[in-house]
């Protein structure tokens, strides 16, 4: 029908008008998008970065409890664990085995806790991806003391300025073993790492077997396998169905969401806490999404936050929208009074106009999204750096955007049945009248 | 039967505490194939009496029948198909849409209807009408690139555009020099004769006047004559 072609063209007509409305939607649009954009690649590459600084999206540790009521935090037998991983069919990529604990470090007279973290460096190679160094090298980690311990540290720079340590330096540490038993070590400072400093600290970074020692676990022995899997987004899933295979071969704590310090994370690692009576080894198995269940809870708000901001702006530009149609109504008054007289009905008239509301809606979605893949293509080819305050965000050091195309389709439909609405009063208005006025008008 | 009939048709304006008599008690009819011109001074109430036959406005009292029927009780959707299938409007300032051109301006009204000719049968009969009123070369056109006395004309093809029996021209040559005044009464004429559609046409203009079929001349919304110079078109095409 001729209702679309009037529609458009009498978009046509006053372009200035038409862009400044346009645009305005397109503006809204992009701001959504982006945010849309941001926080749909946030949790991911949030995750994939604690993925690798944790080694692994599963985590399983496990509890001994001797009869005397003593706990060892230590996995002696993997077997249950490497059991229920084979059968539980969750795809693998990679599996971790790590031990960690936390200790006060020591350099002439001054001293700070650390949580320190034994990871085997010659197979973890991700490591050296996600942590930067500003100073030092991973070579130095591989390097053997004249005991033929590697006693390499990684420690990040807020640590190390606090310490006054350079590279080379030994710095003490007085630790507890599994057994609570106090134990010292001496460490080998091999680099510095950036520390971001969002979501808690960076831990420090040492050799697995030399943690080990300290720890007194028996060799070969550790404290938490980490699992990686080739889908982040399968996490959830995938915790389901090893845990179910898990408590078929062992005593496994019941599943518990989110850690009780959210300042430090790796916390619920280690966390032991249930008053049941039970001897012997007990397992607990853990997500990465249980550890930073914080994440996502900013992403409902980023995308929570998004919604708003769409609904704010739109209210705004559906005064603008209103208006501007009460102004086109006044302006084309005679025009309705004409085409009724020529024997358009009352609805057709409301459809030109909606017609033309609709398409300037879509035209101005069309923009604001072509706007926000424009800002998005650009913005995810500016290399913020390793070191940025926000590479715990950024994937490797470059934004990423990740949209949903249901989100867009909600914006869309959001904004088009608003502008549509916006314009209804005023259309309507000007269909009811009746033509003789209209005509004299 | 009479194509048009006002019986004593009033229409009041309220106008501050007072009111306006704007047609006060009116009655005349108006024959097939007739060429009408409704004539008197300003605020005679000539408009009022073309707007109550276009039905696009209602009297106060009294009954305006279209082709025998009352239209009294029609609903608003039920009017406009009527104005649709039966009344063609010409406009004093011609009222073209100014975002189609001169063959979408003349096609406008087969489009609001339900039953629409084929396209192509569509496209020829506008293109007839476009030839008729002598409009060819500017079929592409916008109203805004045409003059006064070309857009009357395709108001004029615009109204002829669904075969109405009615046409209806308030002022039609208010806004043209008299020579292309005339020529537009001249093609009105020539329709009347060749199509035998009826025209009823206001003016103040006496020249124009004459070359009506019959004249109805008021004066403060009262008729003062009501004049047959001639009978209306004999043709058989004028149908009964
Ligand atoms: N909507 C209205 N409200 C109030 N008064 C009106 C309205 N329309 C017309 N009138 C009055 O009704 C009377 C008749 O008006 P009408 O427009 O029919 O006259 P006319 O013969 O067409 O005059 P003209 O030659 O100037 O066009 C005038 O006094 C006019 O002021
Ligand atoms: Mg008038």
């Amino acid at each position: 029908m001729k209702l679309v072609l009037i529609a458009l063209r009498n978009l046509n007509r006053q372009k200035r008008r038409t862009y400044l409305l346009g645009g305005a939607i397109a503006f809204g649009i992009l701001i959504v998008t982006l945010i849309n954009g941001f926080a749909g690649s946030f949790v991911i590459n949030v995750s994939e970065n604690f993925s690798q600084l944790l080694a692994g999206h599963l985590f399983v540790s496990a509890v001994e409890r001797s009869d005397d009521g003593r706990e060892r935090r230590i996995v002696g037998d993997e077997q249950p664990i490497l059991g229920a991983l084979e059968a539980s069919g969750v795809p693998i990529v990679t599996v971790t085995r790590r031990s960690d604990f936390s200790g006060a470090l020591f350099f002439q007279g001054t001293s700070v806790r650390q949580n320190i973290v034994g990871a085997d460096w010659t197979r973890e190679r991700f490591l050296r991806d996600r942590l930067v160094l500003v100073d030092g090298s991973f070579e130095n980690m591989l390097r053997t003391g004249a005991d033929g311990r590697r006693n390499g540290i990684i420690l990040t720079r807020d640590i190390a300025r606090r310490l006054n340590v350079e590279i080379d330096d030994r710095v003490v540490v007085r630790m507890q073993t599994v057994d609570r038993q106090q134990n010292v070590g001496e460490f080998v400072v091999a680099a510095i790492s950036f520390d971001p400093g969002l979501f808690g600290q960076l831990s420090a970074y040492a050799d697995l077997d030399y943690v080990n020692e300290l720890l007194l676990v028996p060799a070969g022995s550790y404290q938490t396998i980490g699992v990686f899997i080739p889908d982040i987004q399968a996490i959830d899933e995938s915790a389901e169905t090893l845990y179910a295979a898990l408590t078929e071969r062992a005593n496994v704590f019941p599943r518990t969401r989110g850690s009780d310090d959210p300042e430090n994370p790796v916390a619920a690692l280690f966390d032991s806490g249930d008053d049941e009576e039970w001897t012997g080894t007990r397992y607990r198995l853990l997500t990465l999404n249980d550890i930073l269940s914080e994440v996502q809870q900013i992403v409902l708000l980023l995308n929570g936050a998004a919604l708003v901001i769409l609904l704010v702006l739109f209210l705004i530009i559906m005064v603008g929208i209103t208006n501007t149609f009460r102004m086109i109504m006044f302006e084309r008054v005679k025009e309705i009074g004409t085409m009724r007289a020529l024997g358009m009905q009352r609805r057709r008239v409301l459809l030109s106009f909606l017609l033309e509301a609709g398409f300037l809606a879509i035209g101005g979605i069309v923009v604001g999204l072509a706007l926000a893949g424009v800002v998005m293509f650009f913005v995810s080819r500016i290399f913020m750096g390793l070191d940025s305050p926000i590479f715990i965000l950024l994937k490797n050091g470059y934004f990423t955007f990740r949209l949903l195309p249901v989100q867009v389709a909600m914006n869309s439909v959001i904004v088009t049945i608003l502008t549509v609405l916006a314009a209804y009063v005023p259309s309507r208005k000007a269909a009811q009248m009746r033509p003789v006025d209209a005509l004299r008008a | 039967m009479s194509i048009v009939a006002l019986e004593s048709v009033h229409k009041v304006y309220p106008l501050g505490r007072t009111e306006v008599k704007a047609v006060n008690g009116v009655t005349f009819s108006i024959e097939r194939g007739d060429f009408i011109s409704i004539a008197g001074p300003s605020g005679s109430g000539k408009s009022t009496i073309l707007n109550l036959i276009g039905c696009i406005d209602t009297p106060t009292s009294g009954r305006v029948l279209i082709d025998g029927n009352e239209t009294g009780g029609l609903t608003d959707r039920e009017i406009t198909a009527l104005r649709h299938r039966f009344i063609g409007f010409i406009f004093q300032s011609f009222n073209l849409v100014p975002v189609l051109n001169v063959f979408e301006n003349i096609e406008f009204p087969l489009l609001l209807g339900k039953e629409t000719a084929n396209r192509k049968d569509r496209a020829e009969y506008v293109d007839f009408l476009i030839e008729a009123v002598g409009l060819t070369q500017w079929r592409d056109h916008r109203p805004n690139e045409l003059s006064g006395g070309q857009r009357q004309r395709v108001a004029i093809a615009r109204a002829l555009v669904t075969k109405p029996q009615v046409v209806l021209a308030d002022e039609p040559t208010a806004n043209l020099d008299s020579k292309t005044g005339n020529a537009i009464i001249e093609l009105m004429k020539r329709i009347n004769r060749d199509l035998s559609t009826t025209f009823i046409f206001s003016t103040h203009d006496p020249s124009i006047v004459d070359i009506a079929d019959h004249v109805i001349r008021l004066h403060d919304g009262v008729i003062t004559e009501d004049r047959r110079t001639r009978d209306a078109v004999p043709s058989g095409a004028a149908g009964k």
